[in-house]
């Protein structure tokens, strides 16, 4: 398996791949990265580059092609499952209740309540509304925000808008993290490392769901 | 937008959101909303027979019809018309489309508005746009209205609704007794029949076209086949704007006033308008995409947007809020305009097009518009340096 980390947890929140790669190691998951890897073009192509775009999809689709391939990012999963061709992609909350339900992994479930912010390119767009939410029952209390799965809110950082517009996609991130408080939950999770860095704060815990499991999931890496 | 004006707006909102999303998944709104999304792909399908046919009927009825190709084309015919009735004031019902030509920013004469909400941003004089389509001042507090009304009219109303109604009704009402000319849009037009459809709560729709000339501004996209198909687009409108079945009033003008009732001889002018004038818009929308002509202006895109409920009526154009009014004026206007109404401020998340009743698919025609607009030069320049990155370093940090 291809772990294809995406620009935002190899370069920015490099906890997530680190937590992404201490998990696959723990299930034995057979897996390797690109120590050359490229932005996928998710960026280019939501902002109007589509030329640019085009550049790195077919550079990318060199190397991805025939891999079984895994992401950290949500924005990389929409683009190489639907951008590019014949890509074999899934994302990591598949992969982790996958192997949850395989027993793959032992976590420990504790009585901790937590909340979970379906991501629009996850969730809206790809329909993976149920994976992560499996996973982080596995672990903790799922309480709910009052908009999620499909009628989830953005966090504000999609479409190039925290690049361009940094005070909206703070002021969306606000709402979204009023909608949390709202569930009086003790952490924050998302599956998708631009969302994350858009939602961090000093009031709650925010953290990805590999981050999360390696965290609060009762794991064990000495065995 | 003041912060305060966005959380008052944000407040109103939810209000409407509570409203609207307890009948909007009842089965009968459900069929409702099928039917008028093929009624609306049928009308852009066959829009230039419906045109015609619409030419045929209005005439048929004995109302008036001019083309306006653009803004200024339609200003003209309005301009030649108040000459003509040496019109000195006019009453003016709520329509987007009287905002996209500009109509208040052009005449010289004085224009009441009727509608209480359109009236109070009116005499707000200034940063007065509206926020929703059919709640135009739903950011304002009552007290904050109350201080407008009093400081423009020169009363002195505490903040109580019905005492703020009641001043606002009287002023306009005096306005408008010398007032021969009303001006309006209309929600939707019925080709086979000739008819007008308009929808309002507060009964001003009703004072405007009984005044001696009734002009009705509206685009080409709101013909659709027949008077059924009008009424199901208004009433879905209504649903999802507001929450409620129906409004107070549904006027449906297909001619002038008259009468036969002597000797069955015609006259014309009994109570209502003697001459019914329509306009018919174009203004870019025979270029605009399919889906973008879909809108029936009900407004639970922006209700709903998390872009728009951050940042307001900036997000959007003139009285087209939110992403699809972004994309509207590309068509209406130019790239530029496009650009500065906020074509990049959408974080393409499509909540807007889950709950829209047509399903418009905004942030695909944003993103799709996107290229058109970095192919001419007009994009954020962040994003220029991204672009940059991910090109040398095939990163965009």
């Amino acid at each position: 398996m291809l772990y294809f980390r995406g620009c935002t947890a190899r370069e920015k929140q490099t906890e997530i791949q680190d937590a992404t790669e201490r998990l696959l190691k723990l299930a034995g998951v057979d897996y390797h990265i690109l120590d050359d890897e490229k932005c996928c073009g998710s960026v280019l192509l939501r902002t109007g580059f589509v030329k640019e775009a085009q550049n790195q999809i077919e550079e990318n689709t060199k190397v991805l092609k025939g891999e079984k391939i895994l992401t950290s990012c949500a924005g990389c999963y929409k683009t190489l499952k639907e951008d590019y061709e014949g890509l074999d992609v899934m994302h990591i909350s598949q992969l982790l209740n996958d192997l949850v339900n395989d027993n793959k992994i032992n976590l420990k479930k504790s009585d901790m309540n937590v909340t979970y912010h379906d991501s629009c390119h996850l969730a809206r767009h790809c329909n993976v509304f149920e994976e992560p939410r499996n996973v982080i029952e596995s672990v903790a209390n799922l309480v709910e925000m009052e908009n999620i799965r499909e009628n989830s809110l953005c966090c504000g950082a999609g479409g190039g808008v925290k690049s361009a517009y940094p005070q909206i996609a703070d002021e969306m991130a606000k709402s979204r993290l009023s909608q949390a408080k709202q569930t009086k939950c003790e952490i924050l999770i998302t599956a998708c490392p631009f969302c994350k860095r858009n939602l961090e704060n000093d009031e709650l815990e925010v953290l990805d769901l590999t981050e999360f499991l390696m965290k609060y999931g009762g794991v064990d890496e000495t065995e | 937008m003041k912060p305060s004006e966005l959380e008052t707006m944000r407040k109103s909102f939810n209000t409407v959101k509570e409203r609207s999303s307890s009948i909007k998944d009842i089965p009968s709104i459900k069929r409702l909303t099928s039917r008028v999304q093929e009624i609306k792909k049928y009308s852009f399908d066959n829009k230039d027979e419906l045109f015609n046919q619409a030419l045929e009927s209005f005439k048929r009825n004995d109302i008036e019809v001019k083309f306006a190709e653009t803004s200024d084309d339609a200003l003209h015919i309005i301009d030649d018309l108040l000459e003509e009735y040496d019109a000195k004031v006019i009453a003016k019902a709520k329509s987007n489309t009287l905002g996209e030509i500009g109509l208040k920013e052009h005449l010289n004469i004085n224009i009441i508005e009727t509608d209480l909400g359109d009236r109070i941003l009116q005499l707000k004089k200034v940063d007065n746009k509206p926020v929703h389509p059919t709640g135009p001042a739903s950011h304002l507090s009552v007290s904050e209205i109350a201080g407008i009304v009093n400081e423009s009219l020169g009363v002195d109303v505490g903040p109580e609704p019905k005492e703020i109604m009641e001043v606002v009704r009287s002023d306009v009402l005096k306005r408008l007794e010398s007032a021969g000319v009303g001006i309006s849009g209309a929600n939707a037009i019925a080709a086979e029949e000739g008819s007008l459809v308009m929808v309002h709560n507060e009964g001003n729709i009703s004072i405007v076209s009984l005044k001696d000339l009734h002009i009705i501004v509206a685009g080409i996209d709101k013909i659709v086949p027949s008077l059924e198909d009008a009424i199901s687009v208004v009433k879905l409108e209504t649903t999802f704007a507001t929450g409620n079945f129906v409004t107070s009033y549904m006027n449906v003008i297909s001619g002038p006033s008259k009468t036969a009732d002597i000797e069955k001889k015609l006259l014309k002018n009994m109570y209502g308008a003697e001459r019914v004038v329509v306009i018919l818009l174009d203004n870019g929308r025979s270029e605009a995409i399919e889906e973008c002509l879909y809108c029936i202006g009900c407004g639970n895109c922006i209700v709903h947007c998390p872009v728009y409920n951050a940042v307001g009526n900036e997000f959007g154009f003139n009285n087209y809020l939110g992403g699809r009014g972004v994309a509207m004026s590309k068509f209406i206007e130019d790239d530029e305009t496009c650009f500065n109404s906020g074509l990049y401020m959408c974080t393409l998340c499509g909540l807007c097009t889950l709950n829209c009743p047509l399903s418009i698919p905004t942030n695909e025609i944003l993103e799709n518009m996107r290229k058109l607009s970095t192919d001419v030069g007009f994009y954020p320049k962040a994003h220029g340096n991204i672009m940059e990155n991910v090109r040398k370093n095939n990163s965009p940090y």
